[in-house]
């Protein structure tokens, strides 16, 4: 476990056997978790950072009225909190799509880490810097973007960030999300999602069966919502030259 | 002010036809006191899951950005948008 946590950060920093070793010393817990099911709520104190190796997973808040909002989604090799743990107490909720297998890792380890290896630190801040690119763009997606445009941004990244972890295949890929899932990241009503995505199949850009999305025309869906992919730094890391990244699929049922 | 909120207000509602890009073209205006304040539109599509049912498409004024729920009936949508319309009155 601890060599996929290694091969995540040496997708971002060259570490060194130090630095290996220090990782390696970490005892992380492995979680299998139901789908639907909170990682972390509001409120909580943060004594551990996830990981996610497999499945899908959300952050969100609700708002007094019930209304959810979802503010990012986490794909396998993804930190759900690592620029939050430091919290005092969660300020949102961390909560899983569908099944999902997550790495804990201390609090206390990090901090150790952190402080004596400054690799796995930039390794560290590499993910944090794009999970808030991410963020970036998914305020410029709800802010300035038409709805169509919204959620065909959001297919684009996903196929992009789900094949730098080895998880496109002929650009299909898992698609758990429900109508409402979608609404409630892209400050949308359900009735405006499944209209985006009748016109998207009429457009013949996409197909959604048996929760797996096929993206049809790769090329015309980003024309189609101006897709820029620089947010997500890929060409910066490992996995640009890689596009695949083994330790994920081999921490499958650990 | 008392006064005021006592009076019911008035909704009525007119058929029209909507443009939303898809086979959901069936609407209604309503007005509250000969003020257009939202358009309703019956959802027509196959993968709505709640085909039939009225859906706020448009919300002016006190309405305008509401989320409001589905309406099987014209009936509870017209309840709705009075109750809303005097929330927002007698709100400070």
């Amino acid at each position: 476990m601890q060599d996929a946590l290694i091969r995540k950060l040496e997708s971002f920093e060259e570490l060194t056997d130090a630095d290996r070793a220090a990782l390696r010393a970490l005892v992380p817990r492995v979680r299998q978790v139901r789908a639907h099911t909170d990682l972390i709520q509001e409120g909580d104190i943060p004594e551990r950072v996830h990981l996610i190796l497999d499945g899908y997973a959300c952050r969100y808040k609700i708002l007094p009225d019930g209304q959810r909002q979802i503010m990012a989604y986490f794909v396998p090799g993804d930190f759900c909190d690592l620029n939050v743990f430091i919290l005092d107490q969660m300020d949102h909720t961390i909560g899983t799509i569908s099944p999902c297998q997550v790495v804990e890792i201390s609090r206390q380890a990090i901090d150790e880490l952190m402080a004596q290896y400054p690799q796995v630190t930039r390794a560290l801040l590499w993910c944090a810097l794009v999970d808030e690119a991410v963020l970036r763009e998914w305020l410029v997606n709800i802010g300035s973007r038409q709805a169509d445009q919204r959620i065909a941004h959001l297919f684009c990244e996903l196929l992009l960030r789900l094949e730098a972890v080895g998880r496109v295949n002929e650009n299909s890929y898992t698609f758990p999300f429900t109508q409402t899932d979608i609404a409630d990241t892209m400050g949308l009503s359900d009735v405006h999602v499944s209209r985006t995505l009748r016109e998207l199949r009429r457009l013949e850009l996409i197909t959604l069966k048996r929760r797996v999305l096929t993206i049809l025309d790769v090329e015309q869906l980003k024309a189609y919502c101006g897709f820029n992919p620089n947010y997500l730094h890929l060409k910066n890391t490992r996995w640009g030259a890689r596009r695949q990244v083994p330790w994920l699929t081999s921490g499958h049922g650990a | 002010m008392a006064d005021q909120d006592n009076v019911e207000t008035l909704v009525v509602l007119q058929p029209i036809a909507v443009d939303t890009g898809s086979p959901d073209c069936e609407g209604m205006l309503v007005l509250a006191n000969g003020l257009l304040v939202a358009v309703l539109v019956r959802l027509a599509m196959p993968d709505h899951t709640q085909r039939g049912s009225w859906f706020l498409e448009a919300g002016l004024g006190h309405l305008a950005g509401v989320r409001a729920p589905m309406f099987d009936t014209l009936e509870d949508a017209t309840r709705w948008v009075r109750q809303r319309l005097r929330a927002a009155r007698v709100r400070p």
